[in-house]
């Protein structure tokens, strides 16, 4: 053999162990999006069988007629900072949902303006004391406020906490088997805690946890703390994320839930047990995923206890609130989502196909896995390796089609099934020009967007091996008001 | 390659499958618009003839007919006594019932449910609606026997216990309210549930719950109920609240006892009840419970003393200045909330 058929040789074995180390690279980012996009699949399939077989869902009207005598009283709790353009807005909506028996406690989170003031001056109140349980631990309490001209409200104010802490502090504070857990500046639909509160209804012994539907409020129309005319943002950033709650909450919650491996209840909307949350401790405070922690340490109890029991979500009732419509503010907020499941998941590894935890611990964590530990990272890899390996001619044609299909095209398909669940058994958006316009979102986000948004969580992953802990400021503008 | 190629060309297709949906959805919801204006249309006509028109109006058809029975429901829920039945009777005439029984076979548990709800309120359909007690769906045979319980003809107690198999598949706290309205019309049968050996437990929960509501009749049968359910951590405390709602001199001793259990809830519902009732033999047994290890309990113990009136005032006023910590702490927290108030 000569030298240069020697060199030819090693030049083709090069050649050959780098196209298999491209395809092998290829291979696992496709197989990844793959399985994510099969296992979206199977929570479309669930979403779907759960809104088909759902119960009856009645009027409002009819649900204050079979309701109103059994529903248990729920205390309503409120976390409170800075907050002082909405706050009253907020509760006197809070103050006039439909429900037979249900407390308002808003906690004023230490604030630095005049949320506490606000308050005090709009609704009368007056210091008060009040006989409280210290079951959780939290900040200390500043003093409570009452007024006997509003009897179903009491404002706390306590040292700042965050948001984990004045919940606990509300938790301690209520009088009721069940509390609602909701974030002051979103809206409640008037109906939302009848509707909420059913799973607790139908089965009484069986259920501690049911959350609802997350919407978005951006471009709608607000008039006294309600929504009166429901529409879609101009914003495109606020539509993306509207497509993606509809996802969210339409196909990946409802369908966990009918799965009953549902590992988050949105800390925007969640009604609780009382007792078992104060089992475990009430919000955890070393995490900014407080609310999907709350949610696995119940799972972790009753698994633990070999105790049969529901969480449940539950489409109907929905909370609106506002998102973020710059690229600065959604970015912090992505990146600090990713990193409460990487530390929820990470504080709680062991749940991670253990048999002992069941399904939550294979399809709930699974999933955790899956599509916030794994995800992102690989999904960024492919984004910069597969195109250029197949630009140097190292990957063939169908390695980039196959990726592109894991990637864009099967995503585009889940967004439009959401979109069709949607239409056909909600119907909330009035017009079809917006269902047009949402679908047309749903191809826009691919180029770009979802990119960004991998990239964010790729931050987040960054900041959780830095064990950052701070949450970073969510600027809100406030809901536009009817004219 | 073939496999990485079919899943490129798959989720093509399905892509295409996704819009097309979305197009006929579209679609659908355009030509629902247009129908829009003639159910407006319709329901301007039929309204007055509901509400104010002639006895035996003309029977209607197609979308009238339609708008006029969901113009019944509605309306049912905002009348009462001759206004409704005069409104029946004319629901009647233009052919609702009819159309209501065809909704019965729907496919949909919504519609049927809808329409077994709306069929109950006419007097001559209780056999029909008494049928769906079989129906598939639980939802829709609660709707059926919450419907039917507010009827004079009401099947027995026993009879929608078994049809809606509760315990096994029906565990809702409505249950409570259809036994209340069963209780209204024959407090006896459902009284007779509770000794029944095979009804399921949660049947007799609800029987329990339903009797404290009709009134003090049966307060000495939950008396026996509560003292002969010792270890049912579940039913004790509900009997004990039901015990409080009725205020009967026949549930003291049980009340006493119940502030002695060694489970909480019923500590804590015991100590409800005995406020409700304004037990004052129960005041000193309450103020050694401002020190329990549980906060309810301390805390219903605290709101019964103050309920009971001089007596508890006086326990609280003494429990205030205790060597207890805990009692000292409990009594001095009550009273200032009671003051501030």
């Amino acid at each position: 053999m000569t030298g240069l058929d020697l060199s030819s040789l090693a030049g083709t074995q090069a050649a050959g162990w780098m196209t298999a180390s491209a395809e092998a690279i290829a291979f696992v980012v496709i197989a990844t999006g793959l399985l994510q996009s099969v296992f979206y699949f199977v929570q479309l399939a669930y979403a779907g069988a759960a809104l088909a077989t759902r119960p009856p869902v009645p009027r409002s009207t009819t649900l204050w007629r079979r309701y109103s005598e059994q529903a248990p009283a729920i205390s309503v709790l409120a976390p409170a900072y800075n907050e002082e353009l909405n706050i009253v807005e907020s509760t006197r909506s809070l103050l006039a949902l439909q429900y037979p028996d249900f407390e308002v406690i808003v906690i004023n989170d230490g604030s630095r303006d005049g949320t506490l003031q606000r308050l005090i001056d709009a609704f009368g109140l007056s210091r008060v004391e009040r006989f409280v349980d210290q079951a959780v631990d939290h900040a200390p309490i500043r003093g409570y406020y009452a007024s006997p001209a509003v009897p179903r409200l009491l404002v706390v104010d306590k040292e700042n906490g965050g948001k984990a802490d004045a919940l606990n502090a509300g938790i301690n504070c209520c009088r009721t088997a069940l509390f609602c857990a909701i974030d002051a500046d979103s809206i409640l639909e008037a109906d939302a805690l009848l509707r909420v509160v059913r799973p607790f209804i139908d089965d009484p012994d069986l259920t501690i946890a049911a959350g609802g539907t997350i919407r978005i409020a951006n471009g709608s129309k607000v008039d006294s703390g309600r929504i009166i005319d429901i529409a879609l943002p101009r914003n495109f950033l606020a539509l993306v994320q509207i497509v993606e709650y509809l996802r969210a909450f339409l196909m990946a919650r409802l369908g966990l839930s009918k799965m009953q491996a549902l590992t988050v209840i949105s800390g925007a909307f969640g009604l609780f047990r009382r007792r078992q949350v104060v089992e475990v401790g009430g919000y955890s405070h070393a995490t900014v995923g407080e609310d999907m922690e709350l949610v696995i340490k119940l799972h972790r109890l009753m698994r633990d206890r070999k105790q049969p029991y529901r969480i449940d979500f539950i489409a109907e009732p929905v909370c609106w609130t506002e998102c973020p419509d710059s690229l600065r503010v959604l970015s912090r907020q992505r990146a600090r989502w990713q990193r409460g499941a990487l530390e929820c998941f990470s504080k709680h590894r062991d749940m991670l196909f253990n048999p002992r935890y069941g399904r939550i611990g294979f399809v709930g964590f699974g999933q955790i896995l899956l599509v916030d530990v794994l995800g992102p990272l690989i999904e960024v890899i492919g984004y910069f390796l597969v195109p250029l390996l197949y630009a140097l001619g190292l990957l063939a044609l169908p390695w980039l089609l196959a990726f592109l299909a894991v990637t864009f095209t099967l995503g585009l398909f889940l967004s439009m099934a959401t979109l069709v669940l949607e239409e056909i058994q909600l119907r909330r958006f009035p017009r079809a020009r917006e269902l047009v316009a949402l679908a047309a979102v749903a191809v826009l986000e691919n180029f770009g967007y979802r990119q960004l948004s991998n990239f964010w969580r790729l931050q987040g992953w960054w900041q959780w091996l830095r064990k950052q802990e701070s949450w970073g400021t969510m600027t809100r503008k406030g809901f536009a008001t009817a004219v | 390659m073939t496999s990485l190629v079919l899943l490129w060309d798959v989720s093509l297709v399905l892509c295409v499958i996704g819009a097309v949906a979305l197009l006929v959805l579209l679609l659908a919801r355009a030509r629902a618009n247009r129908s829009a204006a003639s159910w407006t249309q319709a329901r301007a006509a039929v309204l007055p003839q509901l509400l104010d028109g002639p006895d035996q109006p003309q029977r209607l058809r197609g979308t009238e007919l339609e708008v006029a029975t969901m113009l019944t429901s509605e309306l049912a829920e905002m009348t009462a006594g001759s206004e409704r039945a005069a409104m029946l009777e004319r629901a009647s005439a233009m052919g609702v019932p009819a159309l209501l029984e065809a909704r019965l076979l729907s496919r949909s548990a919504q519609t049927r449910l809808s329409a077994v709800e709306t069929l109950s309120l006419f007097p001559q359909y209780g056999k029909r609606v008494e049928r769906v007690l079989d129906d598939p769906n639980p939802d829709v045979r609660l709707g059926a026997a919450l419907a039917l319980a507010q009827r004079d003809d009401a099947p027995p107690p026993s009879l929608i216990v078994e049809k809606l198999r509760i315990g096994c598949e029906e565990r809702s706290l409505l249950l409570v309210s259809m036994m209340r309205d069963l209780a209204e019309h024959d407090a006896g049968a459902v009284a007779g549930l509770l000794f029944e050996k095979d009804v399921p437990y949660e049947a007799k929960v609800a029987a329990t719950d339903a009797l404290a509501i009709v009134g003090p009749r049966y307060a000495p049968l939950l008396a026996y109920m509560a003292s002969d359910s010792a270890g049912e951590s579940d039913l004790q405390p509900r009997i004990y609240r039901a015990l409080g709602r009725l205020g009967h001199p026949s549930g003291r001793d049980t009340i006493l006892n119940g502030l002695k259990s060694e489970e909480w809830p019923v500590r804590a519902s015991a100590a409800e009840a005995a406020g409700k009732s304004g037990l004052a033999e129960a005041a000193d047994t309450l103020g050694e419970l401002l020190a329990d290890e549980n906060w309810w309990v301390r805390f219903r113990a605290g709101e019964a003393l103050l309920r009971i009136g001089p007596r508890g005032l006086a326990v609280l006023q003494t429990a205030r200045a205790s060597e207890v910590e805990m009692t000292r702490t409990t009594a001095q927290a009550i009273l200032a909330e009671r003051q501030a108030a």
